[in-house]
This record gives structure tokens, sequence and C-alpha cells, in this order.
């Protein structure tokens, strides 16, 4: 039977290069028994000595890592940093495309269903994950290089200092997730007419929005002021800096949205009652769903006087 | 972390450099891995095995020590001897040494 100093001796040449283990063998077999021999001496039966001097030893994958020279972690404090831009970087661009570019082919293809906004999030998550994954691959890969063949980013020096931030500036981030909330927004205005859960007698969907939206053309104008009220954070990003009149400005494009849903909301024209009917919703959803609108617009209000505001004091 | 941690941490943190001198020294007269590891351990030099085993490799790959299986005894051992370039860094590094005490001691001196 295997003593515990043979698995030992087996699990750390495990984790050795072939043309290394005969030699480590016979040099890590002498060690362990001369320091058994030593506890034994004072007095340890040979079973205790074996077990003390192997616990000892510790983990034989670390003594192995430190025969074969191989780092103990993932990514070392050399790369850890341009590990964690590159995958900023990769994360922010690919993804926002990915998830355009599913939408966009599934709003070509034929009618669209409730599956769409899945598939879109599907495709979001999976596509983040393999960036992530791929990117930790190649760096944990780049980290088990020889020193020399390392492509590094080069040696930092001061020129590569960021511009400072001036306060209230809206960040690229920020910019890509406003955009993005207006276009998931634009699209199921879009899409209303057409993707419904509900069918009417003739098999044709029945639009959640009041028809009316689309009877008057309304709802183009409602379009028109989501996509206006983006003037505001892309002309902070590109000019970064503001005045008065521009925050006074920015406010009105971002309210003109929320007023508008508010009249929506307050004249009845948000729901459309067939579909209320199909459902069989109580007779106050419809009303407790006006609020809500009414409320959401009060609080886009609000915050876009409060940002307004502290634009304007912080310019 | 506790004080006990902390003071523990750094003195690891000054004595981590020694033990290649301390290594180089001793093994001007050829030894083996576990005879190395005692000395070391006598003298003060806290080390553990599986820090010391592969480092003694490390450093004969480095041409600062040589080796040679000695099979005269029962139970063949791997003697290390510190190599001509081995004791040239040990001179170096031991002038560092009595630098380093000397500016420790100028500052200790003169608060």
């Amino acid at each position: 039977m295997a003593t515990l100093t043979d698995r030992y001796v087996d699990a750390t040449l495990r984790g050795v290069p072939q043309a290394k283990r005969a030699d480590i063998e016979r040099e890590l077999r002498a060690s362990i028994a001369d320091a058994i021999d030593a506890r034994a001496d004072s007095g340890d039966s040979s079973a205790d000595a074996e077990v003390a001097v192997l616990t000892e030893l510790g983990d034989p994958a670390r003594l192995a890592a430190g025969y074969a020279d191989r780092p103990l972690y993932l990514i070392g404090p050399e790369l850890f940093l341009d590990y964690v831009r590159l995958l900023r970087v990769l994360l922010v661009v690919i993804v926002p495309i990915a998830s355009v570019a599913v939408l966009i082919a599934q709003l070509v293809k034929d009618g669209p269903t409730f599956d769409h906004i899945g598939t879109v999030v599907g495709t979001a998550v999976t596509t983040a994950l393999h960036v992530a994954f791929w990117t930790t691959l190649s760096f944990a890969v780049l980290e088990r290089l020889p020193a020399g063949e390392r492509p590094v980013t080069g040696r930092w020096t001061p020129d590569r200092l960021p511009e400072v931030r001036e306060s209230g500036r809206t960040g690229i981030g920020e910019l890509i997730g406003e955009t993005l909330w207006v276009a998931a927004v634009v699209t199921a205005l879009l899409l209303a007419p057409r993707l419904s859960p509900e069918q009417d007698a003739a098999g044709d969907p029945i639009n959640i929005l009041h028809p009316w939206l689309w009877e008057s053309g309304f709802v183009y104008l409602l379009i028109g002021l989501l996509v206006v009220g983006l003037v505001a954070p892309f002309t902070s990003y590109a000019v970064g800096r503001w005045t008065a009149a521009r925050a006074v400005g920015a406010a009105v494009f971002e309210v003109a949205a929320p007023i508008a849903l508010i009249w929506l909301a307050a004249t009845d024209r948000i729901i459309n009652p067939a579909f209320a009917a199909e459902v069989a919703w109580p007779s106050d959803m419809a009303k407790w769903i006006n609020i809500s609108v009414i409320v959401v617009g009060v609080i886009g209000i609000g915050g876009a006087l409060v940002k307004a505001v502290r634009r304007a004091i912080r310019r | 972390m506790d004080e006990e941690d902390l003071v523990a941490g750094h003195l690891q943190e000054l004595r981590r450099g020694t033990v290649v001198l301390a290594c180089l020294l001793i093994l001007r007269r050829p030894n083996y891995g576990y005879a190395l590891l005692d000395l070391l351990e006598r003298g003060g030099f806290a080390v553990d095995a599986n820090t010391l085993y592969p480092l003694l490799r490390r450093l004969e790959k480095q041409g600062l020590l040589r080796s040679d299986w000695n099979t005269d005894e029962s139970r063949p051992r791997k003697f290390y001897e510190t190599s001509a370039e081995g004791s040239k860094l040990a001179d170096l590094l031991g002038r560092d040494w009595d630098d380093l005490t000397t500016a420790i001691r100028t500052l200790r001196d003169n608060p």
C-alpha cells in the first residue's frame, strides 16, 4: 500500500515538468525521510512524525508551483490595471453594439413578438459573459508567458493623465445609458400596435396604448420629444461646460416629454379601453395607471429642474 | 489584523531577502536540503521547507549554486555548494548588508 509520503511525492510531481521529475522525486524523498528521522529521534512515533513533516510541507500543489516557478495567482499586479481597463472598454463598446444589432435583426424579421425583448436581453448577458471570459483567459495566459514576451502597454508617464473631470459633465457611460433607454422606449412605442399579448376576434393584436395616439399622430410628437430630450446629455458630454442659458435650454428639452405624458394621462389617453376590456381589468385599473404616469412625469420634471439648477450653479 | 500579525508581517518583510544570503554563506561548505533547513533554523532564519527546496533549485539554475549527488551513504542526497559566482554575489550582498546596518545605526543614533 502506498504510504502518505508516496502519495505526497506523487501529488507534487504531477505539477512539475516531466524532465525534472526524477531528480525532484529523489531529492524530495530524501528530504522528507531526513525530516521524519529527525522527528523520530526526538521521540515521535514514525507515523506521527510522517504526518507532522508532511503537514509542515503543506499543500503539494503549492510546492510544485515553487519547483515549476508558476505564479499562484490568475493575473498579477503588473498586468492587472491593463486587464481592468481593457475589460471595461470592451464591455462598454461591444455589449451595446451586439444588443442593438440583434434588436435590428429581430425587427427586420417577420412580425415582432414579446420574445424579442428576451432575445435582446439574453444577447447582452451572453455577450458580456463572453467578453469577460475571453479577456480574463487571455490575460491569464499572458501572465504565464516569459516576462520578455509580454506586450505591455508601456511605461506610465504623466502625459497619460486624464483631464480633470468637470463637475456636472455627463460621462460616456451615462450618455450610452440614456441613449439606450430612449431607444428602448421609442422602439416599444413603434411596436405597440403590433406587439400585444391579446388578439381581437379577427386575430389582429389589440394595442395596449390608446388608439387616439395613432389616429392623431401624437405618438410621433411624443417620440420626437423623447429624442429631443437627448439633446441635453449630448450637449453636456460634448461641451462639458454649462452656462445659465444652456442649463435652462436643456431643462426645457428634458421636461417636454414628461409634460406631454402628464397631459395624456390627465385626459385618459394612455390605455386602450378595448385592451382593458379584453383582459378584464378592474374598472379603476386605468385610473391607477394614469395616476402612476402622472407621478412618474412629475418626478421627471422635478429631476430635470434640480439638474438645471445644479448645472447653472456649478458652471 | 491584530498587532501580533502586524509585527509578524513587517518582520517577515524585513527578513525576506536574508535567506538567500544565508544560504550562499552556509553552502560555502557543501550540504544537503534538510541539513541546510536545520542550520538556517538554528541560525534564526525562519524559512519553510516548501520555500527553501524550490529556492535551492532556482539558485542552482541561476548558476549561484552547484549540485552533486552523494551516493556514498544508504540514503542518496543532493549536495549543494556555492559556486564562484555565488561567492561573488554573497560578498556583494554582505557588503550591502553592512552598509544598511551602518545606515540604520546612524538613523538610530541621530534622532
